[in-house]
Formats: structure tokens, C-alpha cells, sequence
């Protein structure tokens, strides 16, 4: 019921004009009509037992899907693109750059699947730390050169076997303010605190920290450092709770919220406050929605097991207890099977969107004209805006999409957010397509999306989860790497616009890190503003989202055609900086209160 | 070379056949010049042909046909629409201020520099791009420089580049090799940039980098030393001074639309047009310092010369750099996206300015380098102090470079380009050099405290500098 009315009235409700690239024909659009129908049955409603997507011993059947509530949107599908520019041309190297690893396992780690991207040994290139589920999660060690190709090395933690295992995802931040970027295992079991020390070493911080990491199902995390504290405060989402009678059905494990206490040096977990109720959190995201400088919590939740359940947005305020935004208050119900979140500002006003990846269409959502400061309400422009992507693009398979890890980018560095989503089918779901490639939705200058995964190289035939998009060899091109479900991980080496002969060059590009003195050295929490002529793009520093994956180090904007740039920073206290003059096609390090932009190179 | 053209005519650079042709076409692109064609060394009479085409465009008077006017765009360097069209399409402070490239590049000859009456006014055209005040608060006023040698000029900003980039290269892996700061001197062709130092972690200090932009790159052209190539500055002043659009920054890759400016002309300009216009600009011959009529002039400019040095006007105004190689690749190694990149080509064109007859004039050093005459440095300087800020006279910063601030203006040509200053409104040679400050005023000063005779010799001289049609 909960999904009904908003899948079936905004498509009907909105007589966009299409996207750049057109859609497809009345024909097809009927036909898809059609195949609903002949697929719903009597009822427009079925279900199915899903043979080897079953808990052993659990007894049931889980994963049911009605099929009706994704056939009004096949019947608007947008069509793949036309012709395009700008598509990257992502070629897959994970092997040949030293990545042998794949995220395994049993019905638990059908979510999950995360990675984290962040310098562990100074060298400022990306390293990353790929969970494994049942497997062990593994280091690599970034050994790329500017603009060469992708090269990783897997480095020995040092940790125990054991807490490297049961790992659904991860995420960098600095908990201790001692200058090394940590790390958050979301787990299966007892989430793991890790302290970053010199040149990648690892040690568990749980004892130290004072962290009880607990024994449930964990699949989302983020952080913020609330004003006036010297540590982050730390959000855990969690999915079913396998003890619970009845479980998986309506069997939400309630979320976390962590508070730190001063310890010597060093934050205290403590007190664990249960974020009540939970509705089977997949990603949870610390976001400044209107940027109020107090940023709240939002939670996407599946809804496939919770009941009485929606989309979340906690009131996260300093020295009171967390509360949910209420109906009163403009929060609006909203039942997805949300899987990841992603914030974006499309259109610069300086007031985020959020793609949430869901099955079938994937949400798009924007501050509704009767939003105001204190009222989150939020209009759903995905179809509009061509940024559905509820089945896949290529192939026969029309069935729908199962989405993910979601995250804006500028891919092409033309100036225009991209959105990748990964994809990839539960395990064996016939409800929805088994070839379900990753979307590559490219920004367009009309302000929709066009579809180039195909064109990019990205539409492999994998089961996507988490993913990470970065710059591993600082070439200034966002790379992108996706943790494939029961197969090796795909790494995407961005070689450049697609041509007739062979990659040119993009647009051009600033990445900037930015440090200031004190608590949160890395400014989570800070807006970056990149100006350049009339345009400002923007871009926001937090941990969490996407798919239990994060990405902590230099963020990148794409500016086009533009040489140079003024990048102002709103200092996560919200002190504005002056504005720093960088010439594009740079690397830029901003410390707070430095009179310039320091200039950093990567090695060649 | 992978292509070398060996019969580039005329015919071969038309494509765009359905555009009008007739004798009597109001317009100056009846034809667009093919980019594809232009691969590898151009051989003399394919160069010859590209530079006639060049010369065509840059003479020629645009208009509505070819797509004059930019009614939905401003005269920004970045793509960016304006709402509405301007009241009058053609205005002479915020443009379109000019009917071609000649109209204001004439004298003495076309390519040359302008008077008073050509200056143009210079502002980002983001924020009140459709200014109407002289009032410097909105916009940099400019006088028209030369372009004779500029594919020179080009050449040897690209290779003093590549020295200082390779100076930064060397400092960062260095540093980091040993593990601790390497502060490096960053000087090319005996021109000093002051140093950086390299950290360890690949950070670079550019506190002490003098006269270059923070990313090393020399940008030769414009009064103020902001312009990388002479193909940014060609679709830069295509769009301000015309209206005429390039592709390869306002076409669909860049802005989502083929008619930009919304005067209902698309890919106003090709890549080859501009590439036309690139190697006629570049192709253009170097001043020459004449000897004048009269055994008078002769003595005094011989005198002058050496006032010249004695003064320590060379210290910034150096008589010649040497430049390596006379293959001026087009597009070249630095521009960014927007303006077109050799990366974006199978393999850029190559105008080897040693076909042109004027090259074997050149002197040579005993490395077999050229000299180039400029009377330049190519570096930026501080050019007004308190005392002394008639050069001071602008209000605007321009792309990062502060309001006191210029290049260091080439001399060659200086005796067929009154008036002088950046503003054009210094008549004489003498004024113009009364009117350095900054790090111009210890020779200013020594050029009032000479005698006479002295400031009559370097005039004298400077007069003899010369652009030769």
C-alpha cells in the first residue's frame, strides 16, 4: 500500500518533457504494459518462495516481491540514451592492478558488501580495505602513478583473522584526532572500532574506545562530530534481528547512536543509545539537508521486512536525545526497499538531493516548494529527471532492477553531477533481473540524467553492492570500483571521453582536501563551494552513505571548461573561509586559516 | 610525422558544402575548414594555404550569417548564458565592439596593434556583463596589442613551461627520494621565477614563485600575461569581440547545444576555422629593429641601444631568449579543456615557422637556437608604487593576477605601435617609460636623472624597433 501511490501517480502527475536522448516509443511502452499485466496475475499481486534465497532451519520464505508495484514504472521507462558526450570510458583492471577479492557468503551477506577508500600511509593516494562477508577483509595498498595504470598491493593488517571475517562493509574517519584515518567494520556480529596508526598498521579499538560493538546485523554506519565535541558521534544501522521471534519478518534490529565521552585523549563509547524503531537500515547518512549547521540523520530502510516501517530522518541535536522528524513537521511517508543513500546538489543551490537506490525505481528527491527551514519535505524528480533506472538498460531482461551502492559524481568533470548505481540481483530473485548492469547516469545539461553505462564498460554481468568512486591514480578522472557480490571486485580505470579513435581528454577538474587544527583535522561536516563563472559546485565532507562503503581524502568537482576556481570552504562550525584562488587541473590542500591553497602532486 | 599534407588547397580545408558560396554572399564563412585535414607537419604550400584561409577570417567582417552576435550569451570565457539579449547587439564597451579581428589589429599593417579608438574593454562577463559605463569598476580598458611573432612568443612560453614544470617534477621526486624539503630555483631561458620547495609528501610551497601563475604555466599573451595560446585567445575574443562561437568550447560537448548564443547559427566556428586563424596569427613575422634613414638616427640609436642596457631597462625587457625549435604544434601541449588539446586529435598539425621566409632572418646563438627579439622576459611584474601609478590605473584583478601587476610588454614593434601603456593613452615612448613604477622604477628613475642626450638616444633607439609589412 505504502508504495503504491507514490510509484503510481508520479509518473502519471508529471508530463515532463524527456531527458536528453528521448525514450522510447509508445509500442514499447505499451507492450511493457502488457508484460505487467500477463506477470501480475489476477490479483496484481504475486508472490514467490525463493528456492536458495532461504535461511536454512528459518523455515520460511523471504524477499516476497509484488510485482505489480514495479510495473507502472516500466510502463514510462526512459529509454537508453542517444547520442552522448563525455562518456568515460571505464576499463576494467582489477586483476592486472593486483585485486583478487571477492565479497562471499551466506544469506547475511546477500547485503552488504562495502569498501573503504582512504590514505593509510601518507602517501595521500587512496588505499582501500574491501570487506570480504565470510571471507576476510583484505588491505590494498595504493601503488598507482599519476595517470598510469591501476596498481594495488594486499598488505597484512597485523588484526586477527577472526575480525577481519563477517565484514559487511567499512568506513575511514579519524575517531581520535591523532592524525591517522580509522576505521568502522560494520559486522555480523560485534562491530569493530579500528585505530589507524603510521603506514597502514591497524590495531582494535573497541577495548579502547570503550565501544561495545554489539552482535547484531550491522549494515549502515556515519558520523558527525556534533558542535562542540572533540569526537564524532558514531551511527550504526542495523538490519534484522536474528534472534527475534518471527525473524526476519518484522524483525528490525533498532540503530545506534554512540555520544563520545572524554576519555584520556581519547573518546569513550560507552553509552550506546538505541535509535528506536528501526526499520532494517541499509545506509544512514549525516546530512546538513538545510544547512542549518546541525546536520540530522537520514536512515533509507528495507522495507521488505519491517512493518508499520518508512524512510527516516532522526533530529540528531546536541545534548538532547535524538527524535524522529514527524508527519507535522513535513516528513513525508516513504516505504522503498532503500538499500543506499546518495547526497548531491544538482542545482547548486546549496541545498542537497538524495538518490535513494531502492528495488525497481530508484528515488530522486528534492526540497518541495512548501519545504521550509525547519520542514524536510521532499518531492520525488526522478522521473522527470530521467534518473529512474528501475530496470535494466541493456539486455532482454526487462525485469526489475535490484540498485545499491549510489553516489553523485562528475565522472566526465563537465560540471554536471553524475549518479552511479551499482546493481546486481539479491542472489536468485526471479522477480527482478538477474543481468542488472550498474547504471552510469550521466548528468545532462537540461538538468536530466542519460544513461551511458553500456557505452562506459560498467554494464558487466556481476551482482554490484558497495562501491567506491575515486581518483586512484590522480589523474584528475573519478575511478570507480564496485564489490561484486560472490565474484572478483570490478576496477574501472577512467582512460577519458569516449572518441572515434580512442579516449580524449575531459573537462577540467579541482580535488581538494581540507585539514584545520584540533578536533575533526579533516573537516566531516564541511561544505566546499568550487566557483567558477556563474557556477558553484558543491560538494559536502561526511562519512556515510552510499552502500556500507566511504571514502575519506580529496573530494573532487569538475569545472568544465574553466581554468581557474575560487573554493570556499563552510568550515564544519560554520565559519566561511575567504575564497581560495586555484588553478584548475590541481590538486589542492586548504588549511584552515592559510592565506592560500597549498598545491600537492601525486607521484609520477 | 603520420601526415603530412602535401596538397592542401583551398578546396580540401572547405567542408560544410550547404553553406553559401556565391561572390556576393554577405558573409565570411562560405566554408568551414576542416580539422581532420590538418595532421603532422604541414608542408609550405599547405601552410601557405591554412594561413590564407586564416588571413581570411581575420579580415573578414562577420556577420549574421556567419553568426555574429551572441543574444543569449555573454562575452565570458566559460560558457554562460544571459537571459534576455541585449538592447543593441553591437556596443562598444561590453561588445560585440568589433566587425573583425582587423578592426582593431591594423596598425601598421593587419595583425598589427590598434589606437586608442580599438581598446577594448575587458571584464569576466559573469556579473554585469552588459555594462555600459567606462567606469573601471566594471570593466579593464586595453589597448590592442601586435601580434607580429607571436607564434615565437607561443613557442617560447611553451618551452620555458616545460623547463619550469620539469624543475617542479624533478624537486617533488627528489624530495621525496631523500625524504625531507627540496627548494628549487626555478629560472628558464635566464629568466628567474623566484623557487618552490617540494615536501616529502608531494606538497609544494609557492610563497616565493614570482611572475608566473602558481601552476607554472607562462601565459604569454593579453597586457596582463593570461592567455596560454594564441588558439585560447583566438575563441576567446572570437565570442567577446563577435559573437562568433567555436565548437570546441561553446558547441555540444561543452554547453548540451549546438547554437549557444541562440543566434540561430550552429558550430559557428570549426576547429579548423580556428586552427586557420592559429596559423596565420602565428606565422606572422617578428618585428625587426631597422636601421634607420640618416646617419643621425643611426648614431643616436646606436648610442640609445646602450642606454638602454646602461639604464637596466634589459633587466626586464630582454633583448632576445633562445628558443629551441621552430614546430609550433597546434593546438599546443597547455591548453585545457575548452580550447582544443592535443589529446583530443589523432596528432595535432604542425606549423614548422622555418618554411616561412622571414625565419631565415632570424640570428642564431652557437647552440643553434633562435633568438628571438622580443625585448621581453615574459614574466609578470609589479608595474606602479605610490609614487609612481599612472600604470596602476586599473581597478579590476584580473584571473587571479592583481590589479598593479603585468607582463613585461615586448619592445619589438615598439616604434610602429603608439600610443603605449596598457590603456593605449600614453602617446610617446617617453611617457610611457616616465610612467613605470614597481619593479620598473629604479630604470624609470635612472631614465629621469639621465641626460638628455641619453633619453633622446633610447627613444632614439626604441624607435627603431619596427614592424615591417
Amino acid at each position: 500500500m505504502e508504495m503504491t501511490a507514490p510509484v503510481a501517480t508520479t509518473p502519471l502527475r508529471v508530463p515532463a518533457p524527456p531527458p536528453q536522448g528521448g525514450r522510447k516509443g509508445l509500442a514499447t511502452v505499451f507492450a511493457n504494459r502488457r508484460r505487467c499485466r500477463r506477470s501480475a496475475g489476477a490479483n496484481g499481486q504475486r508472490s514467490f518462495p525463493l528456492e536458495g534465497e532461504v535461511p536454512t532451519g528459518r523455515g520460511g520464505w523471504w524477499w516476497r516481491v509484488p510485482t505489480a508495484l514495479f510495473c507502472l514504472p516500466l510502463l514510462i521507462a526512459p529509454a537508453a540514451a542517444g547520442p552522448l558526450n563525455g562518456i568515460p570510458v571505464m576499463h576494467e583492471e582489477a586483476r592486472t592492478a593486483g585485486i583478487e577479492h571477492a565479497y562471499r557468503g551466506p544469506w547475511e551477506y546477500f547485503v552488504g558488501g562495502g569498501a573503504a577508500s582512504f590514505d593509510c600511509n601518507g602517501d595521500r593516494l587512496p588505499d582501500l580495505l574491501i570487506a570480504g562477508g565470510k571471507g576476510p577483509a583484505k588491505l590494498y595498498v595504493n601503488k598507482s602513478t599519476a595517470g598510469g595504470a591501476l596498481r594495488f598491493e594486499q598488505r597484512d593488517t597485523g588484526l586477527k583473522q577472526r575480525t577481519l571475517e563477517k565484514v559487511l562493509g567499512a568506513y575511514p574517519l579519524d575517531i581520535d584526532n591523532d592524525g591517522y584515518l580509522d576505521l568502522a567494520l560494520l559486522r555480523l556480529g560485534e562491530n569493530v572500532l579500528l585505530k589507524g596508526g603510521p603506514e597502514c598498521a591497524f590495531e582494535e579499538a573497541n577495548e579502547l574506545f570503550a565501544f561495545d560493538g554489539g552482535n547484531a546485523w550491522t549494515t549502515a554506519f556515519s558520523a558527525s562530530w556534533e558542535e562542540g565535541s572533540a569526537f564524532p558521534t558514531l551511527a550504526f544501522g542495523n538490519y534484522v534481528d536474528r534472534s527475534a521471534p518471527g525473524s526476519p519478518w518484522g524483525t528490525c534490529h533498532d540503530n545506534a547512536l554512540y555520544r563520545p565521552e572524554l576519555g584520556e585523549g581519547t573518546p569513550l563509547y560507552a553509552e550506546r543509545r538505541p535509535l528506536n524503531p528501526g526499520y532494517c537500515a541499509l545506509s544512514m547518512l549525516f546530512t546538513d539537508w538545510n544547512r542549518s549547521g546541525t546536520p540530522d540523520l537520514r536512515i533509507t530502510n528495507d522495507r521488505h521486512y519491517y512493518r508499520g516501517g518508512e524512510e527516516q530522518l532522526w533530529h540528531i541535536e546536541v545534548g538532547r536525545a535524538p527524535r524522529l522528524f514527524s508527519r507535522s513537521e513535513g516528513w513525508r511517508h516513504l516505504t522503498i526497499w532503500g538499500m543506499g543513500i546518495a547526497e548531491g546538489d544538482l542545482n547548486s543551490d546549496g541545498y542537497p538531493e538524495y538518490a535513494l537506490t531502492s528495488m525497481g525505481d530508484t528515488k530522486l528527491q528534492m526540497l518541495d516548494e512548501e519545504a521550509e527551514e525547519d520542514r524536510p519535505i521532499y518531492t520525488d524528480i526522478a522521473y522527470e529527471r530521467g534518473a529512474t533506472a528501475h530496470r535494466p538498460y541493456v539486455g532482454k531482461d526487462l525485469k526489475p532492477s535490484t540498485g545499491w551502492h549510489a553516489e553523485f559524481a562528475d565522472f566526465n568533470n563537465d560540471g554536471l553531477l553524475d549518479l552511479f548505481i551499482a546493481k546486481g540481483n539479491v542472489e536468485q530473485m526471479p522477480d527482478f533481473a538477474a543481468f542488472d548492469p550498474d547504471n552510469l547516469l550521466l548528468g545532462q545539461w537540461d538538468g536530466g540524467f542519460a544513461e551511458a553505462g553500456s557505452e562506459a564498460g560498467v554494464a558487466l554481468p556481476t551482482k554490484g553492492r558497495g562501491a567506491i568512486v575515486d581518483d586512484f591514480n590522480m589523474d584528475g578522472m573519478l575511478d570507480l570500483l564496485v564489490v561484486n557480490r560472490e565474484e572478483n571486485v570490478s576496477l574501472f580505470r577512467n582512460l577519458g571521453a569516449k572518441a572515434e579513435a580512442g579516449p580524449i581528454p575531459m573537462g577540467n577538474f579541482v580535488a581538494v582536501e581540507l585539514a584545520q587544527k584540533g578536533p575533526n583535522a579533516n573537516a566531516v561536516g564541511a561544505l566546499i563551494a568550487v566557483k567558477y563563472g556563474t557556477r558553484t559546485a558543491n560538494r559536502s565532507v561526511q562519512v556515510g552513505g552510499g552502500h556500507a562503503s566511504g571514502h575519506a581524502g580529496f573530494v573532487h568537482a569538475g569545472v568544465g571548461t574553466a581554468e581557474r576556481a575560487e573554493i570556499r570552504v563552510k568550515w564544519p562550525d560554520g565559519e566561511w573561509s575567504p575564497p581560495y584562488r586555484v588553478f584548475a587541473n590541481n590538486f589542492v590542500r586548504i588549511e584552515r586559516g592559510a592565506p592560500e591553497a597549498r598545491y600537492w602532486y601525486p607521484p609520477q | 610525422m603520420k601526415r603530412a599534407l602535401l596538397a592542401l588547397t583551398a578546396a580540401a580545408l572547405a567542408v560544410g558544402s550547404t553553406l553559401a558560396a556565391e561572390p556576393w554572399h554577405e558573409g565570411v564563412i562560405s566554408r568551414h575548414v576542416d580539422q581532420d585535414a590538418l595532421s603532422g607537419t604541414l608542408d609550405k604550400a599547405a601552410l601557405k594555404a591554412l594561413r590564407k584561409r586564416g588571413e581570411e577570417l581575420f579580415v573578414g567582417h562577420f556577420t549574421p550569417a556567419d553568426g555574429v552576435g551572441r543574444p543569449f550569451a555573454t562575452q565570458a570565457i566559460v560558457p554562460t548564458k544571459r537571459k534576455r539579449p541585449p538592447e543593441n547587439a553591437f556596443f562598444r564597451s561590453a561588445g560585440l565592439d568589433a566587425n573583425a579581428c582587423a578592426g582593431c589589429h591594423n596598425l601598421p599593417a593587419t595583425g598589427g596593434a590598434g589606437d586608442f579608438v580599438t581598446n577594448v574593454f575587458v571584464s569576466e562577463g559573469f556579473e554585469s556583463a552588459d555594462f555600459d559605463s567606462l567606469d573601471p569598476q566594471f570593466s579593464n580598458e586595453r589597448g590592442s596589442n601586435h601580434l607580429f611573432g607571436a607564434g615565437l612568443i607561443e613557442l617560447l612560453a611553451r618551452e620555458m613551461t616545460a623547463d619550469l614544470q620539469r624543475i617542479r617534477r624533478e624537486a617533488l621526486a627528489e624530495a621525496r627520494r631523500v625524504g625531507s624539503a627540496v627548494t628549487a630555483k626555478l629560472e628558464s631561458k635566464g629568466v628567474d621565477f623566484g623557487t618552490i620547495t617540494a615536501e616529502p609528501d608531494g606538497m609544494l610551497d609557492l610563497s616565493a614563485v614570482a611572475g608566473v601563475d602558481h601552476d607554472l604555466v607562462i601565459r604569454p599573451f593579453s597586457q596582463k600575461g593570461v592567455m596560454t595560446s594564441l588558439r585560447q585567445f583566438t575563441v576567446n575574443a572570437l565570442n567577446h569581440h563577435h559573437g562568433m562561437q567555436a565548437t570546441e568550447r561553446f558547441g555540444l560537448r561543452w554547453t548540451g547545444e549546438r547554437d549557444h548564443d541562440g543566434d540561430g547559427v550552429e558550430d559557428e566556428m570549426s576547429e579548423g576555422d580556428v586552427s586557420a586563424l592559429v596559423a596565420w596569427q602565428a606565422g606572422l613575422k617578428p618585428p625587426v629593429e631597422r636601421t634607420p634613414e640618416g646617419a643621425g638616427w643611426q648614431a643616436a640609436a646606436r648610442r640609445g641601444s646602450a642606454v638602454f642596457d646602461t639604464l637596466g631597462c634589459n633587466e626586464c625587457h630582454r633583448r632576445s631568449l633562445p628558443l629551441r625549435s621552430l614546430s609550433f604544434a597546434d593546438p599546443g601541449p597547455l591548453d585545457m579543456a575548452g580550447t582544443l588539446r592535443e589529446g583530443e586529435l589523432a596528432e595535432p598539425a604542425f606549423y614548422d615557422l622555418a618554411l616561412l621566409d622571414w625565419s631565415r632572418n632570424l640570428p642564431r646563438n652557437e647552440n643553434g637556437e633562435v633568438l628571438v627579439p622580443l625585448f621581453g622576459d615574459l614574466k609578470r611584474h609589479t608595474i606602479a608604487d605610490q609614487e609612481v601609478a599612472a600604470l596602476g590605473n586599473e581597478l579590476l584583478a584580473q584571473r587571479f593576477v592583481e590589479r598593479n601587476v603585468f607582463m613585461t610588454a615586448e619592445l619589438w614593434g615598439a616604434g610602429s605601435t603608439a600610443p603605449y601603456g596598457h590603456r593605449n593613452d600614453l602617446p610617446t615612448l617617453d611617457e610611457v617609460m616616465r610612467a613605470h613604477g614597481g619593479e620598473g622604477r629604479p630604470s624609470r628613475d635612472r631614465y629621469m636623472e639621465a641626460a638628455e642626450d641619453d633619453r633622446s638616444a633610447l627613444i632614439a633607439f626604441l624607435r627603431t624597433l619596427v614592424i615591417e609589412p
